[in-house]
């Protein structure tokens, strides 16, 4: 051809495919061994997955690294790994500690944006479609505003997220030491934003500007977006006979971490266990 | 080339046919005449820097115009995917089954992408679109300035092996169950760099660039990049393509000089050219180069069948 330099010779071809065929079945015994021996991916499965995320050794391929997800969350929630993160790179996660998924969006706008569902918008969809069937007869009767059948639809879409349960530390937790919390949880320099809906309906709000006084420590309870099926202060007694009241973890708790991100101690006295189910969790 | 009926090459040109002498000029001034032209490249690196521009500008100020990376992206609501990515995808998806979980927006996305790169030429992606190439482009000028001034020798490798690449990568993908060629897939990693910010994984793009520096010319590029053979593959047929004249051409060569894929560009050499009108093979990259320096005005974009139609 033009460039004698520019070699199409057969021998050299077959020779330095040789050597590329070599590499790349290196790497095929290589890499699966490294990685079911766990000796490069020492963060994958304890990242926070974005809701709606396909178990972890699916998602690791389905995920197309393409930042959708993190383009479209209104509270910039998801990030994406970087290569210390093993052979996670660039897969999507949520840091809850520094800004949670608060379900802000309504509509798990980063699992139907998803292309390759990855993050399956599908458990999403079913549950809406399920509820709205559940309440049908209800709006015909006239028994229930068709508005708050949308609202209980939208609560059952993130009602239907498993990413990961909280779980409440005791020996630090302040209402385990019967302790209240008084001021702005995380200071003023925090950046995290969390919607208040009695602030502004939409528009998240950030925590720095918010202030609060409660006897009992219960701010994990009250920002909780899921409810009391997820979180709720029971009674307790403490050692030394006093009554209080503490958070407790139940059934319906999605491992958004809205409270890990509102909770006032540092480190944070209540976490969430990512890609963990209630079960694996508390029995 | 297999299957390639040998055509034999068109007799010379007479001296009086020579596109110079038809001008009145002689040889040297012609050669040159052209020089410093660079309309195309300037249209180009405009849109390179106008098309990754758009993504970062959607991602900071919350736009829903270009969401995304070059992984797969969503233009005013409309998916676009990569094809690689999606074969590497299909490919565990045949130990997995997991392909009929994708969304159709995904199917769709594809779909468009391919369709649209078919029209558009195939390897037009890489010099209008790649972040990667945009470096490397320079790199490459740096890289020609320190083997003419004998700084460093030049490595040339074969150009099939980036088809042993093409199909080693579906293979590893098969193997592992994991997108391995992302990991290391410079144009997700500069488009995501550019649009999230950067991360540790840049230290690989800057490995990938002094190599191409100091040791092989657009390494990646010419010998690796799945992406381009993909594309390359999907312009086999395309109509978009650069068109060269036989008749205006002064061989000169002074477009292989240019030409970031040299070898499409085989006809001009003396002697060489089989037909009146040639054109390019599915490397070529459409940058423009050639077009821009071509004293003769010999080569330049063209629809084929276009003529036909009109």
């Amino acid at each position: 051809m033009a460039d004698p330099r520019d070699k199409l010779n057969r021998r050299e071809f077959l020779k330095q495919s040789a050597w590329v065929a070599g590499g790349l079945v290196v790497s095929a015994v290589g890499l699966p061994f490294l990685i079911e021996s766990h000796a490069i991916e020492p963060k994958v499965g304890e990242l926070l997955r974005p809701p709606g995320s396909i178990e972890e050794d699916e998602f690791i391929y389905a995920c197309i690294k393409c930042g959708l997800c993190v383009q479209i969350c209104p509270v910039h929630a998801i990030k994406l790994a970087d290569v210390d993160e093993g052979l996670g790179y660039a897969t999507p996660y949520i840091n809850a500690r520094e800004q949670a998924c608060d379900f802000s969006c309504d509509s798990i706008q980063c699992a139907e944006t998803c292309p390759t569902a990855a993050l399956n918008f599908k458990i999403f969809r079913n549950a809406s479609t399920k509820k709205a069937e559940e309440l049908q007869p209800l709006v015909e009767k006239g028994e229930l505003d068709p508005m708050e059948s949308w609202r209980l639809q939208i609560h059952a879409m993130k009602e239907a997220t498993r990413i990961g349960v909280a779980k409440v530390n005791d020996q630090t937790c302040l209402a385990y030491q019967g302790k209240g919390f008084k001021g702005t949880p995380r200071g003023k320099d925090f950046k995290g934003v969390l919607r208040y809906e009695k602030i502004s309906e939409r528009k998240p709000q950030p925590v720095r500007e918010q202030y609060f006084d409660r006897e009992i420590c219960d701010l994990c309870v009250i920002h909780c977006p899921i409810g009391e099926t997820a979180i709720k202060m029971v009674e307790k007694e403490l050692p030394d006979g006093r009554k209080t009241k503490v958070p407790e973890v139940e059934r319906g708790c999605t491992g958004c971490g809205t409270c890990e991100m509102i909770c006032p101690t540092e480190p944070a006295s209540i976490v969430v266990l990512p890609q963990k189910t209630y079960e694996e969790v508390y029995s | 080339m297999i299957g390639k009926k040998e055509k034999q090459p068109l007799p010379p040109k007479p001296k009086d046919q020579m596109p110079h002498v038809k001008l009145n000029m002689t040889y040297k001034e012609w050669m040159h005449r052209h020089e410093g032209r660079h309309t195309w490249r300037n249209r180009r690196w405009a849109f390179v820097i106008f098309i990754n521009l758009l993504f970062v500008v959607s991602f900071t100020f919350d736009l829903a115009v270009l969401e995304g990376s070059l992984n797969g992206s969503r233009l005013i609501g409309f998916y676009l995917m990569d094809p690689y990515v999606s074969l590497e995808l299909a490919t565990i998806s045949l130990r997995t089954h997991y392909w009929h979980n994708v969304t159709m927006n995904m199917i769709i996305g594809i779909i468009t992408i391919l369709t649209f790169y078919f029209l558009m030429g195939g390897r037009t992606f890489c010099s209008w679109v790649c972040p990667y190439h945009f470096i490397a482009e320079w790199a490459e000028k740096l890289h020609k300035y320190l083997v003419k001034k004998r700084k460093i020798k030049e490595h040339h490798f074969n150009r099939g092996l980036r088809y042993v690449f093409w199909v080693g990568f579906l293979i590893l993908a098969l193997v592992t169950k994991r997108l391995i060629f992302q990991e290391i897939n410079p144009v997700g990693i500069v488009s995501r760099a550019l649009i999230y910010g950067p991360g540790l994984i840049l230290l690989w793009i800057l490995a990938l660039i002094t190599f191409e520096i100091v040791y092989s010319q657009r390494f990646w590029c010419r010998y690796v990049c799945p992406i381009g053979t993909t594309w390359s593959i999907v312009g086999k047929l395309s109509p978009v393509t650069i068109k060269f004249e036989y008749e205006k051409c002064g061989h000169c060569r002074k477009c292989q000089d240019v030409c970031l894929v040299p070898h499409v560009l085989w006809f001009v050499v003396k002697g060489r050219a089989t037909q009146a009108q040639h054109y390019v093979g599915s490397d070529c990259i459409k940058c423009g180069y050639c077009v821009d320096i071509c004293p003769g005005d010999a080569l330049n974009f063209s629809i084929k069948g276009l003529s036909k139609i009109v």
